[in-house]
């Protein structure tokens, strides 16, 4: 088992790459032949990464959340089963080249660090963790889908905007369309995260000997929370739109990728279990 | 091959001269009927406002008399404004080619231009209708179709916008998703901004709203393009609830000033704001570009749209030149394996002759009641020869048959010495 483990290791950029590229002749080339193929890179991409979480959930006997790099595959595969589902709902292939080389970077980040399992602390074994650490991670994937849109739409704009009608303008959709995209993610987005939070804050207190309020990720979380609240109720009591609002949607971004990997990877507090 | 065309286009002759042979509907009838019963065995005419082509099919005679070209100026009485040069007349395999690349539309004025192919239905419509185009020329018409329309689906040459309103149209689109939610403002009645509206109006466009200095020439054009005339004193009320607008008025200052639009914006909630300015000078303050969500767009942009499609257009010629190849070949398979029924016919009138002569030399030999049997057994001796090889020729085989056929022609008109046609 930890044969195949080490060899989807290998292969799953591999598969990210080689789908990216058919997904780059699709926007760039308009390729017909590509856009033929993309279904099934894509879906094959997404089956084996599917295969690879199950695989690793069996022979380590947990879901994969362990460390950040079990966490980084994750969400890769949270970021492209959402983006499999967008591409059916809006039969537009033009953004998968933008949205699939999130889950690239990060499933490769994943395969080079990711080391087997020895000790694994109890507490990882606790259902409402799962509950908790899910609904965080499907919350950063539509954040992350929200963010990509978003910088596609101030691309779009930037490029309407100065008549510079390069490949960006030619093949993406439309920037209602781009903005309703990134709203809608963040929307979900929004809701995961709240449910994470709150589903931390009532449990976490009992279940953590050393809970602090003051702790990094809980703070890094609760930060983009509050971005995306301002977002939110600027968007819908002020009645913000378009630029604005997206630029926003990229703060929130930011913020929440810094939280991700920096603060996990540099502070130390009770959410570091590894 | 026995097909022809005489033509006069954008390329062969300037415009004051290709519309003295522009023929309508209602001509083209009476003129394919003319030549039909005077001229030729089959014949289609096509004429749009930059081409005019007679495509026919000859009978087996030459053409004698007067150039076939008079006889077409002479139809419309003005034979006097033309010359030799301003026709082109080519044949056989060429007028496939041809026709090809017009169907394609390659051989457009605007390269890729989706007219014509339209155009040409029409035409060949109207010759199926007056019973002018016959076996040939229909198989001709129906394989250019067929390029027209693989043109179109395998490659990018329609695509992008090549005229100023449709650049707009296509810039709107790029912006807003649903127009029919969307409400336009046209500032005044010239023909672009017409042209413009127009082409939002084919993309659900919402509402219209139209203002101009003389009221009477937007009340004409909100009757002719549907919408409501707002007074131009109002413009900036209007501004507040509209998301496209459209100027092109002849004005020596801006008739919006920054100021203008900053505060419409305000107004509407900063909602996007499409602005084409086609006016010239301009109409708009370009520092209105400046504020959010406002999207300002003089001439040059638009122009720059168009130039950057055409490029595109023009980088996909090779790829149709490969489809037309390819469809060209194909013709040119069909029409050799129409020779099977001749062949058929030579033959069969080698072997009858074969027969004839030897049964003729050898009567002596026979009672006349017996030679008579001889005639009847020798013909059933060469038709039952004939008859297997005859059958396999006539059916080919299911796959690549028109090659096949083809090939097995020529193996036997060289066999039996057939090769020189009557």
């Amino acid at each position: 088992m930890r044969l195949y483990l080490q060899i989807f290791e290998i292969l799953l950029p591999f598969f990210y790459f080689s789908t990216i590229w058919v997904y780059a002749k699709i926007f760039f080339r308009s390729n017909k032949l590509a856009e033929r193929l993309a279904p099934y890179f894509l879906y094959a991409t997404l089956l084996s990464h599917a295969c690879y979480i199950i695989i690793r959930t069996l022979e380590y006997s947990h879901p994969p959340i362990t460390t950040i790099f079990e966490i980084l595959s994750l969400i890769a595969f949270a970021v492209i089963f959402s983006y499999s589902y967008i591409e059916i709902r809006t039969r537009s292939k033009m953004t998968g080249y933008f949205i699939l080389m999130l889950p690239f970077f990060f499933q490769t980040i994943s395969s080079i660090f990711i080391k087997e399992l020895t000790v694994i602390p109890p507490i990882l074994r606790s259902y409402l963790l799962g509950f908790h650490v899910t609904s965080a991670l499907l919350g950063y994937a539509a954040i992350t889908i929200s963010g990509v849109y978003g910088f596609l739409y101030l691309m779009l704009y930037h490029d309407i905007k100065s008549s510079h009608f390069s490949v960006i303008y030619k093949r993406l959709p439309n920037l209602e369309i781009l903005e309703g995209m990134s709203f809608t993610a963040t929307v979900l987005g929004f809701i995961l995260l709240t449910i994470a939070i709150i589903v931390g804050l009532i449990w976490m207190p009992q279940a953590v000997e050393k809970f602090s309020y003051a702790d990094p990720k809980l703070i890094g979380t609760i930060a983009i929370w509050i971005v995306y609240a301002i977002g939110l109720a600027a968007k819908k009591i002020i009645g913000w739109q378009g630029r604005r609002i997206m630029v926003l949607s990229l703060i929130g971004f930011a913020v929440t990728m810094f939280s991700m990997t920096i603060i996990n990877m540099f502070f130390s507090g009770f959410h570091k279990f590894y | 091959m026995n097909i022809f065309c005489l033509g006069i286009n954008h390329r062969s002759a300037p415009i004051d001269v290709r519309e003295k042979l522009w023929f309508s509907a209602n001509e083209i009838p009476t003129i394919l009927s003319f030549y039909k019963e005077k001229y030729f065995k089959e014949t289609v005419l096509v004429s749009t406002c930059n081409r005019t082509e007679l495509y026919y099919v000859q009978h087996n005679t030459e053409l004698s008399g007067e150039p076939l070209w008079k006889i077409l100026a002479q139809q419309k009485g003005a034979e006097l404004f033309f010359q030799e040069n301003h026709f082109y007349s080519i044949s056989s395999l060429n007028v496939v080619k041809h026709i090809f690349g017009v169907a394609s539309g390659i051989d457009s004025m605007v390269l890729g231009d989706v007219q014509i192919l339209n155009q040409m239905k029409e035409a060949f419509a109207l010759a199926v209708e007056n019973q002018t185009a016959g076996f040939l020329l229909n198989r001709l018409f129906t394989a250019a179709f067929h390029v027209g329309k693989r043109a179109r689906a395998e490659t990018e040459i329609a695509e992008g916008a090549v005229s100023v309103s449709y650049a707009a149209a296509e810039l709107a689109s790029k912006i807003f998703e649903d127009l029919s939610n969307h409400t336009a403002l046209l500032i005044g009645a010239g023909e672009t901004g017409e042209l413009t509206a127009k082409h939002l109006a084919g993309r659900n466009l919402g509402n219209l709203i139209i203002t101009n200095r003389t009221r009477k020439r937007a009340e004409d054009l909100a009757g002719k393009l549907g919408g409501r005339v707002a007074d131009f004193e109002n413009l900036q009320a209007e501004l507040s609830h509209v998301d496209i607008v459209i100027s092109s008025v002849e004005a020596p200052s801006y008739i919006l000033s920054a100021g203008d639009i900053r505060q419409a914006m305000k107004a509407r909630g900063n909602k996007p704001l499409f602005v084409i300015d086609i006016g010239l000078p301009r109409n708009i303050d370009p520092e209105s570009n400046t504020i959010d969500n406002v999207f300002l767009h003089d001439m040059d942009a638009l122009n720059q749209i168009i130039s950057i499609n055409l490029a595109h257009r023009n980088a996909e010629v090779p790829k149709i030149q490969q489809i037309i190849l390819d469809e060209l070949t194909r013709f040119k398979n069909w029409h050799d394996s129409l020779e099977v029924i001749p062949t058929i016919q030579q033959l069969r009138d080698r072997f009858e002759s074969i027969r004839s002569s030897e049964v003729e030399k050898h009567r002596h030999h026979f009672a006349a009641d017996k030679y008579e049997e001889l005639e009847i057994l020798t013909k059933r001796i060469v038709n039952k020869i004939l008859h297997t090889p005859m059958a396999n020729l006539k059916n080919g085989t299911p796959e690549h048959s028109e090659t096949e056929t083809r090939n097995k022609i020529h193996t036997l008109r060289h066999l039996f010495g057939l090769e020189k046609k009557d």
